[in-house]
């Protein structure tokens, strides 16, 4: 590496132009951005945005279908409970690819660890508007401690974790803006950082089951089980899983052209190595959910609406990824992979639906349904998700490695 | 809970283990499912194409049905195991060919090597321009680059015997692992770096007897 | 033999829970500890006539709108619940009485001896006194709702309507109670349905009311064991679910449910670390071999 490229590049003239601008002038850039998905995104935020300031300003009883029998709604369920789960890619590459030594997995290793961290972003982002005083938050970590909660470890845990995360994708930010010295040294402390992600996500993975051990009987029994930690950690390691290998394979599309030429990833064979995986797990998560049921004992309730419904998700959203996963490594099909990648995550998301918001409170007769304000927030807080993440893609080295740091940690 | 379980204790329990005996059992033939993938060598997934919709025989001929005729040529792999081609020897128009016997050949390197034909029928055209560039005909294996055209007798029989589709690249991918079985580690630096094979690849490994090599995989061996 | 299911089951748990965590189900950590002399409210619905004087009574120590249509029956038609501005309401239950005569219940929160609220609650907004209150601190609340989704009771109630809302749920007159008075529905009821004491003597006195008129009474008090004990308790001639208190209440703490996976937690944070770089270190020194034999194998020229 030359003496210049030691000087932060982003000082230099031509840096924004190049790095921010994508090479155009601010005109040509401003008018670069003026497509069809664009024009989506935009009318979501035009009507998600006055949404959430209506929420702040009216309460959430004017913003929400939310009542004093249905106290969370889906910005809880979906928001929070499916964005932590859904963001469980991040640890389960890094785990892979550091821990495991399965190096031929470096190449989907940014692309899940930024989509980790705008995940647990947005997670904070969804919390803040669905919570009452979010003003308070600060409040759990000094002031009044509530450290028996579940919800005081999560607290930390998805806090820290969120640093951890800045952490591990920093060295693509860092490459971007030339900062040499800063970069090396967190090279150096790349081993700790995630070993410490891997702990503190099986931690809070689990807690967020542990939220529901306190609801026996307003949970419906098929779902309700001491085991419930359990079941949400290993299931946040299928939906890793699942959602790099959607997430990879809409990525290598959206943002061909930032792939390099000179080191062309075999993404069919990443997916298939990954396509292992899921199977395994998945296959194990199968056989420890029929364990919750049997230590239910209530073989009775199979026989119902929501036994049928309990039979969907463990047979046909469990079960069935994992043997297309089986099928899809042992027949060398990608296609066939992916397809069980998105069976997987939507498993999860269904999963995290019925225990939180779906089973839950069965046996009442006030149900919840999401209002048009709640969907459209949470439809908000994704497309602010998607931006920032095409954004990021677009400019640092995260789909192709920085030229200079070919292989570095 | 306790008073709805239909279970004493000692059942459940059992149960539960028994579950887990069980869960074992199946894991072991599933492990071994998961992990036996075909097997793919030091050529990789993906080292030689194959497009969807071309016919595969054994001996690397391709056919593609294109309205009432089929167009035959020479597959991704065939190519780079010979390399350049000097000339191609073309069966003249209204020649029957038959599945599985000579069809044309090819001069490479001063050997002549005759390619099986894919398909039964007889030919109604020959790819001029490819006669007349027979080097040229790599760059595009599978369009530019076809050989001739043949009036099919009886298609639907003879596609059976075809490799197409996940078939077809599993069967260049068995191919390639033959290959790779006689590659020498120094040859195999050279063709990783390139990323993709060396055009060639026969001439390549045995300078020698490179057309006994050529002539096993072309006889469909 | 009468081995108990849930406690093997509860055995299994916190031995799985998060991988590991052996024996974590006998820590307590996360329980609050009970206090001998808390105090309670025993509730004889045998003897409670429907006035809703203690709601009256309720609305004005509590500073809150007075009770709906306060002396008119009416009321009773539909099931009723408390909520942001009735801390305590009274049902009409589905039975009648042998004799009779309708049945009634006033609900409110139960202040149970360890409160899955309290327990769950991330910036202590509701603790329990020792005196008996869960009480619960305003100016702490974040609004998070999980003490909804946790109280088996379906106590607390959320002010959904207000842009700083506070969660709002009978307090057991903790403040009247610290000035050395009764709380302000046990002082109004006429009838003597509501008896404010010790927990502990409450107990005795129900038991001694059901012994004494055993044909009176149904053998059982609402409250002594439900979710692991409840400050208010309660007894009755017809059964508890006509009176629209919940069945199916767990018999056990519900902060314990919890407890086993949050002691896994410590087990998680110091064995992970070794676990993970201990696996770190082998798939390293496994790609060191490798690299190193795929040296010597060019070196000496092999084929």
């Amino acid at each position: 590496m030359s003496e210049q490229a030691l000087k932060p590049a982003f000082l230099g003239g031509p840096w924004m132009k190049e790095n921010v601008f994508l090479g155009m002038s601010f005109r040509a850039y401003a008018k670069s951005l003026l497509t069809p998905a664009n024009a989506v995104a935009a009318a979501i935020l035009l009507a998600g945005i006055p949404t959430m300031v209506f929420r702040f300003w009216k309460g959430l009883g004017a913003a929400t279908n939310l009542s004093q029998t249905n106290p969370w709604g889906i910005w809880v369920a979906f928001d929070v409970v499916c964005g932590v789960a859904l963001a469980a890619g991040g640890y389960t590459v890094a785990c892979a690819v550091y821990i495991f030594g399965q190096k031929a997995y470096r190449p989907i290793l940014r692309p899940a660890i930024l989509t980790g961290f705008l995940g647990y972003a947005l997670v904070l982002f969804g919390l803040i508007v669905d919570l009452g005083q979010p003003w308070r938050l600060p409040y759990q970590f000094f002031l009044t401690p509530g450290t028996t909660a579940v919800m005081y470890e999560v607290g930390w845990c998805v806090f820290l974790y969120l640093m951890v995360l800045g952490l591990e994708f920093a060295p693509a930010a860092l490459e971007w803006l030339g900062l040499v010295k800063v970069r090396r040294l967190l090279g150096s402390l790349t081993i700790g950082i995630i070993v410490l992600g891997v702990t503190l996500s099986t931690l809070h993975q689990s807690s967020l089951g542990a939220f529901f051990l306190m609801t026996p009987g307003k949970l419906h029994p098929l779902w309700y089980s001491p085991f419930l930690p359990i079941f949400f950690f290993v299931s946040s390691i299928s939906a890793g899983i699942g959602m790099v290998i959607v997430e990879s394979s809409l990525s290598h599309r959206a943002f061909h052209d930032q792939l390099d030429p000179q080191a062309p990833v075999d993404l069919d064979k990443i997916t298939l190595g990954l396509a292992k995986g899921g199977a395994v797990v998945l296959f194990a998560y199968f056989f420890i959910r029929l364990q919750g049921l049997v230590g239910s004992g209530r073989f009775d309730l199979l026989a119902t609406g929501w036994g049928a419904w309990y039979l969907l998700e463990i047979l046909g959203f469990i079960l069935l990824p994992s043997l297309l996963f089986a099928f899809a490594a042992r027949r060398q099909s990608a296609k066939l992979a992916r397809v069980a990648g998105l069976l997987t995550v939507l498993g999860v998301v269904l999963n995290r639906f019925n225990v939180s918001l779906i089973a839950f409170n069965w046996n009442v007769q006030d149900r919840y349904f999401p209002s048009v304000g709640e969907v459209v927030t949470s439809l908000t807080i994704v497309t602010i998700g998607v931006l920032i993440f095409r954004w990021i893609v677009n400019r640092m080295p995260v789909v192709h490695e920085h030229p200079d740091w070919r292989g570095a940690h | 809970m306790n008073e709805h379980s239909l279970l004493s204790p000692y059942t459940a329990k059992a149960l539960e283990y028994g579950l887990a005996i069980f869960y074992l059992l199946l894991f072991v033939p599933f492990w071994r499912f998961v992990q036996g993938e075909t097997p793919v060598h030091a050529f990789g997934f993906g080292w030689f194409q194959v497009p969807n919709g071309v016919h595969l025989h054994a001996g690397h001929a391709w056919a593609r049905p294109e309205g009432g005729t089929v167009e035959v040529g020479l597959d991704d792999f065939a190519h780079k195991l010979v390399g350049p081609l000097d000339e191609l020897l073309l069966p003249p128009i209204g020649a029957p060919v038959r599945q599985g016997q000579k069809a044309f050949s090819l001069m490479a390197g001063g050997q002549q090597l005759d390619v099986l034909s894919p398909i039964d029928g007889h030919v109604v055209a020959v790819n001029e321009a490819a006669r007349a560039h027979p080097e040229g005909v790599l760059r595009d294996p599978y369009g530019a680059g076809w050989l001739m055209k043949v009036e099919p007798r009886w298609l639907t029989g003879n596609l059976k015997n075809l490799f197409t589709g996940e078939g077809a690249r599993r069967f260049l991918d068995a191919a390639a692992g033959k290959l790779a079985q006689r590659l020498t580690p120094q040859l195999g630096v050279v063709l990783q770096d390139g990323g993709t094979p060396v055009h060639g690849i026969a001439r390549a490994l045995d300078p020698d007897h490179w057309d006994e090599l050529a002539r096993r995989f072309l006889g469909g061996k | 033999m009468n081995l108990n299911r849930r406690s093997l089951f509860k055995i299994a748990a916190a031995a799985g829970t998060a991988g590991l965590a052996g024996a974590a189900a006998t820590s307590r950590a996360s329980v609050l500890p009970a206090s001998k002399d808390a105090r309670g409210v025993l509730v004889d619905t045998t003897r409670c006539v429907g006035c809703r004087g203690c709601e009256a009574a309720c609305s004005e120590a509590n500073a809150l709108l007075g009770p709906e249509k306060p002396g008119d029956d009416a009321v009773f038609a539909s099931r009723r619940t408390t909520s942001p501005t009735a801390y305590t309401v009274v049902q009409k239950g589905t039975r009648k009485s042998a004799a009779g005569d309708d049945r009634y219940a006033k609900t409110q929160c139960m202040h149970c001896v360890t409160p899955a609220c309290a327990s769950g609650c991330v910036v202590k907004a509701l603790e329990k006194t020792p005196e008996g209150p869960v009480v619960y601190h305003t100016d702490r609340c974040l609004g998070c709702r999980y003490c909804m989704i946790v109280c088996p009771f379906g106590v607390p109630k959320y002010e959904f309507s207000s842009a700083t809302p506070l969660v709002k749920k009978c307090t057991f007159c903790a403040e009247r109670q610290r000035n050395g008075l009764a709380p302000a529905c046990t002082e109004v009821c006429p009838s003597g349905a509501l008896k404010f004491g010790k927990r502990a003597d409450l107990l005795e006195e129900a038991r001694t009311r059901i012994y004494t008129n055993p044909d009176a009474y149904v053998h059982k008090i609402y409250g002594e064991d439900e979710a692991g004990g409840t400050s208010w308790l309660y007894i009755s001639d017809v059964p508890f679910e006509s009176l629209a208190l919940p069945s199916g209440i767990e018999k056990k703490s519900y902060p314990e449910l919890a407890e086993g996976a949050l002691s896994a937690v410590p087990f998680v944070i110091t064995l992970w670390p070794p676990l993970l770089m201990g696996m770190y270190t082998f798939s390293k020194r496994r790609d060191e071999v490798a690299a190193a034999e795929g040296n010597d194998r060019q070196e000496e020229g092999h084929v």
